[in-house]
């Protein structure tokens, strides 16, 4: 139970991590132990802050349970720690939605003042939901692969509706790994019941030698295709080099001696296109 | 019934209202007017600009060709288009 081997990422979750900034971690716990954790929320007379984890014990199973320390090794490295800021959403009926920002920087209680991060994985917002979390009920919504860019909250506040938001529906005791920089948003809650989120911060300690995930070298050709080609959320054809570079810097960061190298290779050699008619 | 002014945020991929738009936020002139993050959206209004404009909308404001913020690290997603209908409105 205490092995996280069958959890650790292969090179293609990985790169899904870094083109996308977000994974999805389903623990076998039961939907009845979540729903204890549920219950001592409601129970809560006022908010415990950081040491929400000594008013509900049982959450340190949950992000103690090697389902997610798997990919939070694969991710961070070895030997990540684990934040001192937590922190429990309270999500009532009848609550709005938030404006898409990144999460804020300069928390005295992390360790480097967290500048943001985006050619590597330095730290992942690890959010526990132990409701089944339905579209009306204040689903945390994200914008694909915006973790590589630095957002200006304020200006972008116009923007609303995203065509390529993925809204964060997700089944009774589900985690959401996210980069810390994606950009992201609680939505409102037009259900009749409460949708709590609890948020803790992991961080990477030291650099990586090596993939700490289950990396195949035989792999690399179609990863450094995969980063250069597929797409997240749509962007400007302008920032696409931006992104695409910021994805394979990210991947070297993390792989130690498990990089890419950019090896020349004609592209466009074959058959010629056909005639549109 | 008297006339107001909707207004209609796109943002497109780029500076050419036929390119594709990327996000949407539809102001009404009403008092209570909610402009939000809708996670039921079922996707945006219109494909592109122009398809607006089809529809009657009229382009009030046309986006910088400087695509991000000048000497800024930060980036804004996409250009944006604002536009506007006059409209008999009632409360």
């Amino acid at each position: 139970m205490n092995n996280i081997e069958q959890y650790l990422l292969n090179d293609d979750q990985v790169a899904d991590f870094i083109i996308n900034g977000y994974h999805i971690v389903e623990t076998p716990l039961s939907p009845e132990f979540h729903d204890g954790i549920y219950s001592k929320l409601n129970n809560l007379p006022s908010n415990p802050g950081d040491k929400i984890n000594i008013a509900v014990p049982e959450l340190n199973k949950v992000y103690d349970h090697p389902s997610l320390r798997g990919p939070l090794e694969s991710i961070l490295g070895e030997k990540y720690s684990i934040g001192e800021h937590r922190h429990c959403h309270k999500n009532h009926p009848g609550t709005r939605s938030q404006i898409w920002h990144q999460d804020n920087l300069n928390i005295p209680t992390l360790m480097d003042g967290h500048n943001r991060s985006p050619d590597h994985i330095k730290s992942v917002l690890v959010m526990y939901y132990p409701q089944e979390v339905k579209s009306n009920m204040g689903p945390t919504a994200l914008i694909p692969g915006s973790h590589l860019f630095r957002s200006a909250p304020d200006r972008n506040a116009s923007q609303g509706n995203f065509r390529d938001q993925k809204i964060a529906t997700l089944k009774v005791g589900s985690l959401l790994i996210l980069h810390y920089d994606i950009w992201h948003a609680g939505t409102a809650n037009t259900s009749n019941k409460i949708r709590y989120m609890v948020k803790y911060l992991f961080e990477r300690k030291k650099e990586s030698e090596k993939p700490t995930w289950n990396h195949n070298p035989s792999n690399k050709a179609h990863i450094l295709e995969r980063l250069e080609r597929d797409d997240s959320a749509t962007l400007q054809k302008s920032l696409i080099h931006k992104r695409n570079f910021l994805r394979t810097k990210m991947w070297n960061n993390i792989a130690g001696n498990g990089s890419l190298e950019y090896k020349y290779h004609d592209k466009w050699s074959g058959s010629w296109p056909e005639p549109k008619m | 019934m008297s006339l107001k002014q909707r207004i209609l945020y796109l943002s497109a991929e780029s500076t050419d209202p036929k390119s594709s738009t990327l996000s949407q936020a539809l102001h009404e002139p009403l008092k209570n007017d909610i402009v939000e993050i809708d996670p039921t959206s079922e996707g945006l209004d219109y494909k592109t600009v122009h398809e607006a404009v089809v529809d009657g909308w009229r382009i009030v404001h046309f986006p910088d060709q400087r695509s991000s913020i000048a000497n800024s690290e930060e980036e804004i997603i996409g250009f944006q288009f604002i536009l506007e209908k006059i409209e008999d409105y009632s409360e």
